[in-house]
């Protein structure tokens, strides 16, 4: 649609587009507020808006005690993040490959999240952090490789067989949690693997492929047949063109239906929930910290810790927000 | 693509798929038939359909049912509506402004579930920022009684499903055909006109899409109403996925629970399956 060119409707408009933006962050804003208050300030009866900050909340969450050398390491770590995100925004002007790019990156996140336990002595709370990005691994590894051979194929086959996979696929998607949480609880406490990464893996590789599948479906159908063809036609098999030459161009959907992959994983409670007893993921972790009784604990904790255990996934979501919504929206608006 | 190579390409995922969901289901069914709980696990007594009779028998059960049913026939049309609203305004913005409203419209979707409901509730506690505004227009506390819990839970429900919607809805507006809605001017229709008459027809599979999403979504709504009610069976406010829970995790009826879940499924396609042949339809007549 054309816009509106009348200034009082553009004043309108965005009038009404922030009302939008407010009531769907004004409860984060406030949260990030009450977290950096002094806990005596969060609990005022009429609300503290002018106040010093204070991140003791957040020292007290992430850490047993506080180094003296803290400042340093703290600015040290946000430098390595901000030199990491550079290097992601500005690979295609390296001399290497993308590749070697996204693996150097992954190979720097694993050993900074190995390294701090033995810089500064952390809580649990980054226990469950690192469970997390554990947990998130494991799916996105399984569940993308299995799921780009079989979205390859459904993008390629005509016929029925592929339809009704499609068709099997979304009634698995609908499928409540509890159909199966407990088959899997009962299945974990007879095998032993209750409470194991593997147990709480490979369920959510179970319950996310499905929506994998569809998705980087939907990223396969914008390449054109012809590419693998002449590629077969110089002898390579189906399977070779689809790894050499397929694989690549796909590429950035594949990037895009992992971070769909990762913000589900980070996203599921109740599997998790009835699947484990201490190796809990943030969700969880979250529910115990926050659960309970409202007056009880100390509110700015809280707070800290939603807002830590959110804000990972928000930076992750606002750097990739291009292809999230393009993958989002391609599969439905393609159908 | 050959049928064969089609097989062997999707087996990987096929066996998976039969092998962790499949199989559980049928799992499920087998231990609904069976009276187990935390101090049998290893000896299970069948007992044949009466787990299912028992659920059937369950006024909480029906209660639950009918909760999920109100919160489906609300929520569906109402999110459908805000987020259709917030595409129409967002259509009208471009550049930065642009990127910067759908950032923050995608926030409620972005944040863990779990995390924003608790942010949610927060702001409605007399420390928070609602309920020191509610009190101060009510004249009295904001209390969390069963009434206003279910239109908690209404609201936040709207609000961390709309995003979804939105952006589906967005991404439909880019493909509306420019050359139809300038030929609808010169003929003299005006916007309200335009939107009725070409866009929403041209959305018509999205809002199918969506409201589709959204049943399957809301069915097994779980995680908000957690969070918001504790669990509290005060509030009443259980729904089929926390009714389920409870009977699992604090009545420790593992067999009935099963049972139950297996009962929603069956709603669950009966809901569900109208839709699919329709989609199997329209997928047919594509090739």
């Amino acid at each position: 649609m054309q816009p509106i060119k009348n200034p009082i409707g553009r004043i309108l408009i965005h009038l009404s587009l922030w009302v939008i933006v407010l009531s769907s962050t004004v409860p984060f804003i406030w949260t990030v507020l009450q977290s950096l208050k002094t806990k005596k300030q969060a609990n005022a009866r009429n609300p503290v808006f002018w106040f010093k900050p204070t991140l003791e909340h957040y020292s007290e969450l992430w850490l047993d005690s506080v180094p003296d050398n803290f400042t340093a390491l703290a600015f040290g770590l946000i430098a390595i993040i901000l030199a990491l995100i550079l290097i992601r925004v500005f690979a295609k002007h390296l001399p290497v490959s993308r590749w070697v790019v996204d693996g150097f990156i992954v190979g720097a996140i694993v050993l900074i999240l190995w390294a701090i336990p033995s810089l500064v002595k952390t809580a649990e709370f980054y226990d469950y952090f690192v469970n997390t990005i554990i947990v998130a691994t494991g799916v996105v590894i399984l569940s993308i490789s299995l799921a780009s051979l079989s979205a390859y194929a459904l993008s390629r086959y005509i016929g029925l067989a592929g339809v009704g996979l499609l068709l099997l696929a979304l009634a698995i998607r609908s499928l409540p949690r509890m159909a199966f949480a407990l088959p899997y609880f009962w299945l974990g406490q007879i095998s032993g693997l209750y409470d194991s990464y593997f147990l709480v893996i490979i369920t959510l590789v179970a319950v996310n492929l499905p929506f994998t599948i569809y998705l980087l479906r939907s990223f396969f159908m914008d390449i054109p047949r012809e590419i693998e063809e002449s590629a077969m036609i110089d002898g390579a098999s189906r399977l070779g063109a689809f790894v050499r030459v397929i694989v690549p161009i796909v590429w950035p959907g594949i990037i895009a239906t992992a971070l769909f992959t990762v913000v589900l994983v980070y996203h599921e409670f109740l599997l998790v929930r009835i699947l484990t007893l201490t190796n809990w993921t943030l969700a969880v972790a979250m529910q115990q910290f926050l659960g309970g009784i409202s007056d009880s604990g100390s509110l700015p904790l809280k707070s800290a810790a939603a807002v830590s255990a959110a804000l990972p996934l928000v930076i992750i979501v606002l750097i990739f927000q291009k292809q999230l919504v393009k993958g989002l929206s391609a599969g439905a608006v393609k159908g | 693509m050959k049928l064969k190579t089609f097989f062997q390409f999707t087996a990987p995922s096929n066996l998976v798929m039969v092998a962790l969901m499949i199989i559980p289901l049928g799992l499920a069914i087998v231990m609904g038939a069976n009276y187990i709980t935390y101090a049998t696990f290893k000896e299970p007594v069948f007992v044949g359909l009466s787990n299912y009779m028992e659920v059937l028998a369950d006024p909480a059960f029906w209660t639950a049912f009918r909760w999920t049913l109100v919160i489906i026939v609300v929520v569906v049309p109402a999110h459908i509506i805000v987020a259709f609203v917030g595409a129409l305004l967002l259509d009208q913005v471009t550049g930065w402004p642009r990127a910067f409203y759908l950032a923050a419209m995608l926030i409620p979707m972005i944040v863990v579930p779990v995390i924003g409901t608790v942010v949610f509730r927060q702001l409605f506690e007399p420390t928070g920022l609602l309920g020191w505004f509610l009190r101060a227009v009510l004249g009295g506390p904001f209390l969390f009684t069963e009434t206003s819990m279910k239109v908690l839970i209404l609201i936040h429900t709207i609000w961390i499903s709309s995003p979804f919607a939105l952006v589906i809805f967005f991404a439909g507006l880019q493909t509306v055909k420019q050359e139809l809605v300038d030929a609808s001017s010169i003929d003299g229709a005006n916007r309200i006109q335009q939107i009725r008459h070409i866009v929403i027809p041209h959305l018509r599979a999205l809002f199918l899409l969506n409201a589709i999403i959204a049943v399957m979504d809301f069915f097994r709504l779980f995680d908000n109403v957690f969070v918001l009610t504790r669990m509290n069976p005060i509030f009443h406010s259980d729904t089929l996925q926390t009714y389920l829970f409870r009977m699992a995790m604090t009545v420790k009826r593992l067999g009935k629970a099963n049972a139950g879940a297996v009962l929603t499924v069956l709603l669950i396609m009966v809901v569900l399956i109208p839709f699919l042949i329709l989609l199997y339809r329209e997928q047919t007549e594509e090739r």
